[in-house]
């Protein structure tokens, strides 16, 4: 088990920077996501500290190993592929047993560690079955016991969901944490799915365009996101850039909305008049009758209401303003509005207002 | 990854290297004898020569016209017979499926000697019929050149068109259909666009084929000229001399394939249309009228394919004397001959072939590994030395072979290396097209997998990447030992006494009239191709000629 820090990385593909002077630090034991949109430059990042691409500026360590000019195979790692990458002609014991046979573990602790790794993914019968036998989950588990069990100093994950179905994804999110956690052992895992990452993670890097654009706990990122790429990248925000005009009192912030004087929470120094940006997620909205009027709410019409049973989503135009997308959670009550309907779309005090250069 | 030099780069080299000096390097010393005088001055003299030479302008109008009718014969025997087996069900379909199996297990050669004993000067039907008083016209010549040409390359359109049509979705001809077409217009406007690629590539293919073949020239061209029969004979005459008219017509018949080649990769290849979903419709039941016609019709294309088979062994254990077989008299004096007294060529035979098939497939998956895997300069410089042989015949391999290896610090001339080298050679394109494809089907991160468990890029191949080509491994091995032990255009060129083998011998004996004697050496030559064959069937359970 090893830390892994990685200290201004730059990686470039022909002309094109896809690293960026990356840094990031992942302290022994803790589980990463790496996530973002494709071509964000995350799978990139987990190949370089895999040893697959060379890094063209910059440095790696595994604690205090300098491994940026080590080969991929005096790493210590253990890797889990998209596809499972499972050797087809070898049985689901001996693709497990290939990286101890590398290491020239002796044949009776081979036959032991590796009955127990399959022990512990659930495919203790399954040993003699070739990859071609096994349906994707349990060849996914055979990759995950075959990475594990040369106790490697880190272990990197490559979308290793994304090619099972929903169900399966699941439950195997719960197979991976659990041995994980068991074995302590430092983890970086690459996804797309910000539910995956925001269930499974310590910590969280988003990564746009070779570049984190936050780094924090599934928590800090969904409540506090630091930019509008953020915002719209974990869960859905309406993001309206709004006119502040000052502050009220140390962490409160007032705008403008529609033609309307609003109080929102602000993170940071006050600030004076200028341009800032609204984060509110559609859920953090309520919606009320239009009258009578109330502090913090805004007049409007339903749009669209699309009913998804335990939530009903609207789409609201404000008076002489932008277009909210507001969510209603629980029963009956919370979708009474239709189609037409004038209503009030209430923005609580707590909505996060940011300085629009963040964005 | 990164591709240092070590180990990827010295390979890629190491093989470009061989490749130059093996393949691309006889090739210029060919051309530049075609265009050097005796005293080494450069002259146009030779194909000057050939121009003026009506023996030479006859023979290069034949060989193109034999291209041509061989080539139209094929695929009005291919594109119908492929039709109805994609489309139409019927008693005994099934029995096709051995088609292209008997194709490449039935060398040229054999197939030739077979004709000959059928229907040649002394043939079982030719007698018999003469024994009614009906004269066939020899077959010494385009009746026989045509005829066994036709039988040897049908399969070539078949398969092309069979898989065309399989891979026709069959909606598109109800789209047709819905759009008010009638079945007839429909399948004429939309089948026929998709399939028509398909029997043009395979006929230009099976042009070159016939322009460049040898073994059936040779055995039935004697009457009329032909290029590679020509070209042979042309070298054989030149011995020791100045080679420049066998380097000249050499380069003639490079340049008519270089001219297909050329045709095929301008006009045909953007005309190939893929489709994406390719479901093709169910073949339907015919009537019981029909249905009789079909598999009449599998039945004779099946028993003109598997006759030199049957044949061969038959005239194996007749009974002979002189050039007279006994038909109906058995004998096991040919055999004993062929297996005692005078086994040496097939024991070259297995030696070479198996050197060849070593080697060859050897070269073959290493070289495919690193033009796939391991895209560098080099190994793109690779890619298209790897085709040339494709444009070259035996024959002009040969000779560029032993032009350049007879002299000099490396005389490979009149060893055994030189034999395997052209087989491999020759080969050589087939075997990695078998091996790229194979490859491009294993993901790069099995490898990845490897060396992130621990093992080193270069164990990885072996431990990794080899297990997991085993079974196109086998496959391509056998098809290189298939086809290198039959091989006779290149070998004829290169042997020297000592180094004959069956098929060279076979040729010998039918040349010098004496049919039992050759298919003693017919029979034993089947038999050592389809050993393996069966064994990789039966043994390693590999599908050999899946026709996709």
């Amino acid at each position: 088990m090893a830390a892994i820090t990685i200290d201004g990385i730059v990686k470039q593909f022909g002309g094109l920077t896809v690293l960026q002077q990356l840094s990031l630090h992942v302290p022994d034991g803790a589980f990463y996501t790496l996530l973002g949109p494709s071509g964000c430059g995350k799978t990139t990042l987990l190949r370089c500290i895999a040893g697959f691409y060379e890094p063209d500026g910059g440095r790696l360590l595994f604690d205090r190993d300098d491994v940026t000019r080590t080969p991929p195979h005096r790493r210590d790692i253990g890797m889990v592929f998209q596809d499972y990458a499972l050797f087809p002609d070898k049985t689901a014991f001996d693709n497990v047993a290939y990286g101890l046979r590398a290491r020239q573990v002796a044949r009776a602790e081979i036959a032991r560690r590796v009955a127990e790794a399959l022990d512990k993914v659930g495919l203790a019968e399954l040993a003699a079955r070739y990859p071609a036998q096994m349906s994707g989950g349990q060849r996914q588990r055979v990759a995950l016991a075959r990475a594990l069990v040369i106790r490697p100093r880190v272990l990197l994950m490559d979308e290793p969901l994304s090619n099972l179905d929903a169900k399966m994804r699941l439950q195997m999110r719960d197979v991976i944490l659990d041995l994980v956690r068991e074995a302590g052992i430092t983890t970086v895992f690459v996804t797309h799915d910000q539910e995956e990452a925001l269930a499974m993670s310590d910590r969280i890097a988003i990564m746009d365009r070779g570049r984190i654009a936050q780094l924090g706990t599934p928590e800090e990122l969904y409540g506090t996101p630091a930019n509008a790429y953020v915002a719209d990248f974990i869960g859905s925000a309406n993001l309206l850039p709004v006119p502040t005009t000052g502050a009220a009192e140390p962490g409160r912030v007032r705008y403008q909305l529609a033609g309307h004087a609003l109080e929102g929470r602000r993170d940071g120094p006050a600030p004076g008049k200028g341009q800032g940006l609204l984060i509110a997620r559609p859920e953090e909205l309520a919606l009320g009758a239009a009258a009578p009027p109330q502090p913090n709410a805004l007049p409007g019409r339903v749009l669209r209401r699309q009913y998804l049973g335990f939530k009903t989503a609207y789409r609201v135009q404000l008076h002489d303003g932008p277009e909210l997308r507001v969510e209603q959670h629980g029963g009956s009550h919370a979708s009474a509005f239709q189609v037409g309907d004038a209503v009030q779309v209430l923005i609580p005090a707590h909505s996060r207002v940011i300085a629009a250069d963040n964005a | 990854m990164n591709i240092r030099w070590w180990p990827w780069g010295l390979l890629a080299a190491a093989c470009l290297a061989v490749l130059l000096f093996f393949v691309l390097y006889p090739l210029v010393v060919l051309f530049g004898n075609s265009v050097l005088d005796e005293s080494g001055a450069y002259s146009l003299a030779a194909f000057i020569a050939l121009a003026r030479d009506s023996q030479f302008v006859q023979a290069f109008q034949n060989s193109l016209l034999l291209g041509v009718v061989v080539t139209a014969c094929t695929v009005m025997v291919g594109v119908p017979f492929a039709y109805m087996v994609a489309r139409y069900e019927f008693p005994f379909k099934n029995l096709v499926a051995v088609l292209p199996i008997l194709t490449i297990v039935i060398p040229e050669i054999i197939v030739g000697q077979s004709w000959l004993l059928v229907l040649g000067n002394n043939g079982l039907v030719t007698n018999w019929l003469a024994g009614w008083g009906i004269e066939l016209p020899s077959f010494y010549g385009w009746t026989g050149l045509v005829l066994s040409m036709t039988l040897v390359y049908y399969t070539y359109i078949y398969l092309g068109v069979l898989a065309a049509l399989r891979g026709f979705d069959g909606q598109l001809e109800e789209a047709g259909l819905s759009l008010g077409t009638s079945p007839f217009v429909t399948r004429l406007r939309v089948l026929v666009p998709v399939v028509a690629p398909a029997v043009l590539v395979n006929a230009l293919v099976v042009f070159t084929l016939v322009v460049g073949n040898f073994a059936l020239s040779m055995l039935l061209a004697s009457r009329v000229p032909l290029l590679s029969v020509m070209t042979y004979n042309t070298f054989v005459s030149e011995m020791g001399g100045n080679p420049a008219l066998q380097s000249a017509m050499s380069v003639v018949s490079i340049a008519i394939v270089a001219g297909v080649l050329f045709v095929q990769k301008r006009v045909v290849e953007r005309k190939v249309y893929t489709m994406t979903q390719g479901r093709a419709p169910a073949p339907r039941r015919v009537r019981s009228g029909a249905s009789l016609l079909f598999t009449a019709t599998v039945g004779l294309v099946l028993l003109a394919s598997l006759l030199p088979l049957i044949v061969v062994f038959v005239g194996a254990f007749t009974a002979t004397s002189g050039p007279v077989m006994h038909w109906g008299s058995w004998s096991l004096d040919s055999l004993q001959r062929a297996l005692q007294a005078a086994p040496e060529p097939i024991v070259n035979s297995l030696r070479f072939a198996s050197m060849a098939t070593v080697v060859g497939v050897a070269f073959a998956v290493l070289a495919s590994y690193l033009i796939i895997k391991k895209r560098t300069l080099a190994t793109q410089a690779l890619d298209y030395v790897v085709v040339l042989p494709l444009t070259i015949s035996g024959t002009v391999l040969g000779i560029a072979l032993v032009q350049t290896f007879n002299t000099g610090w490396l005389v490979l001339a009149g060893t055994s290396t030189i034999m395997v080298l052209a087989y491999a050679v020759r080969r050589l394109p087939f075997a990695m097209r078998n091996a790229s494809s194979t490859l491009f089907n294993i993901p790069e991160s099995i490898e990845e997998a490897s060396i992130s468990l621990g093992v080193s890029p270069l164990m990885t191949f072996f431990k990794v990447v080899l297990p997991a080509m085993k079974a196109s491994l086998i496959s391509s091995a056998i098809l290189m030992w298939v086809t290198t032990i039959s091989e006779l255009s290149a070998s004829m060129v290169v042997y020297t006494g000592g180094l004959e083998t069956m098929p060279i011998t076979i040729f010998r004996q039918v040349d010098g009239g004496r049919l039992g004697l050759a298919s003693a050496y017919g029979a034993a030559l089947v038999s050592v191709i389809v050993l393996p064959i069966v064994i990789a069937i039966k043994v390693f359970r590999i599908n050999l000629f899946s026709t996709k």
